[in-house]
C-alpha cells in the first residue's frame, strides 16, 4: 500500500475518501493485530459479553414476569429496545469508544500531554481521533445484540413489510450518528476542562437507554430526549421496527442527528483551537 | 503491632487528600447509582396506581432509595485499593511499615465512605423530595437495620478482600470479578427485591451472601421481613461473615509467605 503516490495528495473529494478508507483497513488490522496477541483476554471478553447479555435479559425477564405492560410497553417490545441498546453499545465498543477515549478518557492523551504527536500527523485529526482504534472482541457483542434483535422480533409477530425494515435502518443509522456526535462532544468538552472524565457521565445517563424512556417520569423523560438524546438512539428505533413510528418523526429524528453531528464536530474543533501545546 | 496512633494519621490523611479529588470520587458514585435508580424507574412505572408483586409505588421508590445508600456505603473498593497494591508490587512497601496493611485498607476504606457520602447523601435527599417515597417505620425496625447495615458492610468488605488477595497468586482477577458483579446485580436485591425474583432465583439469593451484603439491611428497614424472617436473615449473614473473615486469614498468611514482588 503506497501512501505517498500522487492520488494521496489531491484534495478532490474521491481521492480524500479513498485514502481516508485505506487508513481505516490499517487501523483496523493493526488493532486486531494487537488484540489477537493476547488470546486469554479474548475468553475474558467473551465472558463479558455473556454476562452483559445475561444479567439485561434476565432483568427484563424479572420485571414482566410481574406484570403483563409496563406503560404499554411489552416485553417483546421492551426487548427490541434492549437489543437495539446492546447493538449500539456494540458499535461503540467496536471503535468509537477506543478512539475517543485514547484521547480524552483516563491516561487518555490529554490527561498525559502528548496529544501533540496526534496533531502533527498529515491527517484530519477529528478523523483520526474517531477511528484510530478498533476493539474486534466486539464483534461477538454485535453478534449477541443481532439474536436478542431477532428473538424481539419473532415475538413481536408483526406482519412484514421492506417499509419497516427500512424504517428501522434508516432510525438505526440515525441513533449511531447522534451516539458518535454526543461522544464527540464529550470529548471535546475535555479542552474546557481536562481532568474530568465526562464519557463517564455519558456512560451512566446512556444506561438508561435500555428500558424505553417512555417509561422514565416527564422531566427525566424530557432530559433523555432533548438534552442528552439516549431516547432517541435505542426507542426510536425499537419503535421503527414495531411500527409505530410516524414518518415525519423518523424525519425530524434524522435531521435531528445530522444537525447534532455538525454541531459537536464544531465543539470539537473549537476546543482544539483552545488547546495550548503540553510543554515538554 | 497495634500502631492505633499511626492508624489514626493514616485514615485522617487518606481521607483529606482524597477529598482533594472529589470530582472524581463523585462521577464514580453517580455511575454505581445510576442501575438501582433504573430499576426504580422501572418499578415505580410497572406498578402505576396499583401495585406490582405486591408492592405500591411508593414502597419501590423507598426501597431503591433506601438501597443507593446501603450499597454505597457498604461498597467494598478492596479490588484495587487491596489487589492493585498487590498486583504493582506497591505492598511490598506497606508490609515494611510497622503498621498493619489492614489499616492502610481501612483508611481507604473510610476515605471512599467520607467522599461518596458527601455526594450521595444530598443527591438522595433531593430524589426523595422530587419522587416521594412512602415511609412507614417502626422503632424495632430501625434498631435491627443499624446492626444489620454494620454486618452487610463487614461482611462485602472481606469477602471483597479475601477476592482481592488472589492477586498474590493470579495476575488477573477479572473474570471471577466480573461473574460476581452480575451475581451481585441479580441476587442483591438491584435488579428487584428479593422477594419479587422468581422461584429458583429467590432461594439462590437467601442462600448466597450477595443479598446480606446490600439488600437484607435494605429489607430490614422498610419492614418487608416480620421478625422471624429478620433473625434468620441475621444467622445467615453472620455465617458468612465467618467464612469470608476464615478465607481472608486463610489467604492472607499464605500469600504473604509466598509474596515476591517486582516494583513498587
Amino acid at each position: 500500500m503506497n501512501l505517498n503516490s500522487p492520488h494521496s495528495f489531491s484534495s478532490a473529494l474521491p481521492g480524500r475518501l479513498v485514502r481516508a478508507g485505506r487508513l481505516v483497513r490499517v487501523f483496523m488490522a493493526a488493532s486486531a493485530q494487537q488484540a489477537l496477541a493476547y488470546r486469554a483476554n479474548f475468553a475474558l471478553s467473551a465472558l463479558h459479553s455473556l454476562l452483559k447479555l445475561g444479567t439485561g435479559v434476565l432483568g427484563l425477564l424479572v420485571v414482566f414476569g410481574q406484570v403483563e405492560l409496563v406503560r404499554g410497553w411489552s416485553f417483546a417490545a421492551t426487548l427490541a429496545v434492549l437489543g437495539v441498546y446492546l447493538l449500539l453499545g456494540a458499535l461503540r465498543d467496536l471503535f468509537i469508544s477506543p478512539s475517543l477515549d485514547a484521547l480524552a478518557g483516563m491516561d487518555g492523551e490529554v490527561w498525559q500531554g502528548t496529544l501533540d504527536f496526534t496533531l502533527i500527523r498529515p491527517v484530519d485529526v477529528q478523523f483520526l481521533a474517531s477511528v484510530r482504534y478498533w476493539r474486534p472482541f466486539a464483534l461477538l457483542d454485535l453478534a449477541l445484540a443481532g439474536g436478542v434483535l431477532g428473538v424481539a422480533l419473532a415475538r413481536l409477530e408483526v406482519a412484514w413489510a421492506p417499509g419497516r425494515l427500512l424504517a428501522f435502518a434508516v432510525t438505526l443509522g440515525a441513533g449511531t450518528l447522534t451516539l458518535y456526535a454526543i461522544l464527540l462532544a464529550f470529548t471535546g468538552l475535555v479542552f474546557w476542562s481536562p481532568g474530568f472524565l465526562f464519557s463517564w457521565v455519558f456512560d451512566g445517563v446512556f444506561q438508561m437507554a435500555r428500558y424505553p424512556v417512555g417509561l422514565y417520569p416527564g422531566g427525566l423523560r424530557l432530559l433523555l430526549t432533548w438534552v442528552v438524546p439516549v431516547g432517541v438512539i435505542t426507542t426510536v428505533p425499537a419503535q421503527a421496527l414495531a411500527g409505530e413510528l410516524a414518518p415525519g418523526m423518523m424525519a425530524a429524528v434524522v435531521a435531528f442527528s445530522l444537525a447534532l453531528v455538525l454541531a459537536s464536530s464544531w465543539l470539537f474543533r473549537a476546543g482544539l483551537r483552545r488547546y495550548a501545546s503540553a510543554s515538554s | 503491632m497495634s500502631n492505633v496512633r499511626g492508624g489514626q494519621a493514616l485514615i485522617r490523611h487518606t481521607w483529606l487528600s482524597w477529598m482533594q479529588h472529589r470530582s472524581f470520587f463523585f462521577l464514580l458514585a453517580f455511575g454505581w447509582m445510576i442501575p438501582p435508580l433504573i430499576y426504580l424507574f422501572v418499578w415505580a412505572t410497572a406498578a402505576g396506581g396499583g401495585t406490582a408483586g405486591g408492592m405500591t409505588r411508593g414502597e419501590f421508590v423507598t426501597y431503591y432509595l433506601v438501597l443507593i445508600v446501603v450499597n454505597q456505603l457498604t461498597y467494598a473498593q478492596t479490588n484495587w485499593t487491596v489487589g492493585d497494591l498487590i498486583r504493582e508490587g506497591s505492598m511490598s512497601r506497606l508490609l515494611l511499615l510497622p503498621l498493619s496493611p489492614l489499616y492502610n485498607t481501612l483508611a481507604t476504606e473510610i476515605a471512599g465512605k467520607v467522599v461518596y457520602m458527601s455526594f450521595v447523601l444530598p443527591v438522595t435527599a433531593l430524589l426523595a423530595l422530587w419522587l416521594r417515597p412512602a415511609l412507614a417505620l417502626d422503632g424495632w425496625q430501625l434498631l435491627a437495620f443499624l446492626p444489620a447495615l454494620l454486618l452487610a458492610w463487614l461482611l462485602r468488605f472481606f469477602w471483597g478482600y479475601w477476592l482481592a488477595l488472589l492477586a498474590f497468586w493470579a495476575t488477573r482477577a477479572d473474570a471471577l470479578l466480573a461473574l460476581q458483579d452480575s451475581l451481585i446485580f441479580l441476587l442483591a436485591g438491584q435488579v428487584a427485591p428479593v422477594a419479587l425474583l422468581p422461584g429458583a432465583l429467590q432461594v439462590a439469593a437467601k442462600a448466597l451472601p450477595f443479598r446480606y451484603m446490600i439488600a437484607f439491611p435494605v429489607e430490614v428497614l422498610t419492614g418487608a421481613l416480620t421478625p422471624a424472617e429478620v433473625g434468620l436473615g441475621f444467622a445467615v449473614q453472620g455465617g458468612w461473615l465467618v467464612v469470608a473473615l476464615a478465607l481472608y486469614r486463610l489467604l492472607w498468611s499464605r500469600g504473604v509467605q509466598q509474596y515476591t514482588a517486582v516494583g513498587g
